[in-house]
């Protein structure tokens, strides 16, 4: 076996899992290196949003400290700094940011430099109506914030998958499905899904086993990544469901 | 859903936040399950595909190789190669695209058996036989380009479904007429299991991959070696002479094959060790047996000459479900005697039913 192989069917990728290239890259950052990076950033920008929110900031300059945060790990290629044996892009993610917002200087300097520039093109008035939804409970930013990055990963996967059904022409058996992906195979209407397919109701148990298998490895190769090795991916994994299993 | 609250399966309230039906904890907990046994099995690990060649198999390179193919998504892995779903641009079509290991075409004699199989294999035209449409090599990688398959193999069918013994007893035929329309043309399968029986939509079965394993190694002299094991993957569905003599295979190989694809359908096991009836195992009519044993015999004189009579005795099963033959028996009573002597030790290999 290869120490550095992923056992799954993206092996091999491992060596360009979005956030391995990025540490790959190190000090020098690359073309491939920053697009692999604003990608990175693009996919949990709303996590970070949500967490400065939850940290006492108006939704204005929530916006403009989670854009200005993004531009200068971009600019700075702050990931230089990331501690290797925090491998996750989840931990140095928040950790980086807690330091940005802890930087005061930074943070007035913050102000400016978010109008300058659209990096990511983040819809702003969409992202605020989205904290308004968030349970209001009182649970901490760090708990948002985790909360919301599990939440990221499962529609991360899903819109992944929805594409690959997409371009083969069988976005309306998605639709019909995706519903049922972490249910009891008991409880999917095989029956009314496949009349209103036109299907087989064969074809249907078949096909949302299937979805189920590629959502499976949709949603791992999402957390892939934000990690570096298959034993990091299991550990998120883990640390994933405990974070939607504990609320 | 009775409440849309709870979620219906772990009892977790649903946030209000998240799409109806989608509890993001079931959701989470499906990264935690296992892969389909036909990737799971270590022999057909994938690490086996990137860990020796280095290669990564990256949609964009692949787009670059194909430019006259859409690359959609990878479908398939195995000890072979990678298999790619694919649209051809100018028929609009889909196709799959099987990509050989590079580290397997190593050898000097490769190129030229490799155009000679995938010509015997693109011969064959049959409704329930995978097309090959065209092969060739471009950079490091022997390519095949065939019929796409939208549907399920019957591993897969067996791990989702479970498949009852009329399911079962449904596909037999079309794989029987498949193989012996292959064996007249003089092809040999070689390594028929339930991964290369693709199963459509519509429930047709299609063959895959006939004579691939021959030209992976035609020798197969030595299954102990590890590298030889991930190339053949499962060793289980191979005649004992496979293993033994195999370069004096013939279509008998396929039907014993066969024999242990039914046996594993009917009961969900391998016939491995001293393993029992399948009449034993479930209700079934007791009439399986004896062509389920026929098809295992140790010896190829022993076992069906053809495959299509295990089509024949199938069908004479189903057409009359009362219980008891309106024919002879297939069997001698001897050799149905012997079934519960049946030994395999290892790998299953070598029974011994004269005993
Ligand atoms: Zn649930």
């Amino acid at each position: 076996m290869d120490d550095a192989g992923f056992p799954s069917p993206h092996s091999g990728r491992f060596a360009t899992t979005r956030w391995s290239i990025v540490q790959a890259a190190g000090v020098q950052a690359t073309p491939n290196s920053r697009h692999a990076l604003e990608e990175l950033c693009a996919t949990y920008w709303y996590p970070l949003y949500a967490y400065v929110r939850r940290r006492g900031y108006q939704a204005d300059d929530a916006q403009d400290l989670t854009q200005s945060f993004v531009l200068s790990l971009l600019e700075r290629n702050a990931v230089q700094r990331a501690d290797p044996d925090r491998g996750r892009f989840r931990s140095f993610l928040l950790g980086s940011l807690n330091k940005f917002l802890s930087d005061e200087t930074r943070k007035q300097g913050a102000q400016k430099r978010g109008g300058d520039r659209k990096i990511l093109s983040i819809n702003v008035d969409d992202v605020e109506n989205r904290y308004q939804l968030e349970p209001t409970d009182d649970i901490t930013p760090e708990a948002v914030f985790e909360r919301r990055w599990a939440l990221t990963v499962l529609d991360a996967a899903l819109t992944r998958l929805q594409g690959d059904y997409e371009r083969v022409g069988k976005l309306p058996l998605f639709e019909a499905l995706r519903g049922h992906i972490g249910a009891d195979k008991s409880t999917i209407p095989n029956r009314e899904v496949a009349e209103s397919l036109s299907m087989q109701e064969g074809a249907v148990k078949v096909a949302a086993h299937r979805l189920r298998q590629e959502y499976r490895d949709a949603l791992r190769a999402e957390i892939a990544q934000t990690v570096t090795n298959s034993k990091e991916l299991d550990d998120e994994l883990t640390g994933l469901f405990q974070t939607l299993s504990g609320t | 859903m009775a409440d849309d609250q709870i979620c219906p399966k772990c009892g977790a309230p649903l946030p209000a936040d998240v799409a109806p039906g989608h509890c993001p904890k079931c959701l989470m907990q499906v990264g935690f399950e296992s892969q389909d046994q036909a990737v799971a099995d270590p022999a057909e690990a994938p690490t086996a595909v990137s860990g020796h060649s280095g290669v990564t198999w990256d949609l964009d390179q692949l787009a670059s190789l194909f430019p006259e193919l859409e690359i959609i998504k990878q479908v398939g892995i195995g000890g072979m190669g990678v298999v790619y779903q694919a649209r051809q641009k100018q028929l609009d079509r889909f196709v799959a695209v099987k990509l050989v290991r590079p580290d397997l075409c190593d050898d000097p004699t490769f190129s030229e058996r490799f155009t000679r199989e995938a010509r015997a294999m693109a011969r064959l035209s049959h409704p329930a036989i995978i097309n090959v449409f065209d092969f060739g090599q471009r950079e490091q990688f022997y390519f095949f380009i065939m019929e796409f398959v939208d549907g399920t193999n019957l591993r897969q069918l067996m791990q989702s479904e479970g498949l009852d013994a009329t399911q079962a007893l449904a596909v037999v035929p079309q794989i029987c007429e498949a193989l012996q329309y292959a064996h007249d043309e003089g092809i040999v399968h070689r390594d028929i299991k339930p991964e290369n029986i693709l199963v459509d939509t519509k429930g047709r079965i299609k063959i895959a991959d006939f004579g691939l394993a021959k030209l992976i190694n035609p020798e197969a002299t030595d299954f102990t070696l590890t590298g030889a094991k991930q190339v053949m993957g499962t060793p289980h569905y191979m005649a004992p002479e496979q293993l033994e003599r195999p370069l004096e295979v013939d279509h008998r190989a396929d039907i014993y094959s066969l024999g242990v694809v039914i046996y594993e359908m009917l009961t969900g096991e391998l016939p491995l060790g001293r393993f029992s009836s399948p009449s034993e195992k479930v209700q079934i009519d007791v009439r399986l047996d004896e062509v389920v044993l026929r098809a295992l015999q140790k010896e190829p004189e022993k076992r069906y000459q053809q495959v299509s009579g295990i089509k024949t005795d199938i069908e004479a099963v189903s057409a009359s479900p009362t219980g008891h033959s309106p024919r002879q028996s297939v069997v001698p009573p001897t050799v149905r005697q012997a079934f519960n002597n049946l030994q395999y030790p290892g790998y299953g290999l070598y029974c011994v039913v004269n005993c």
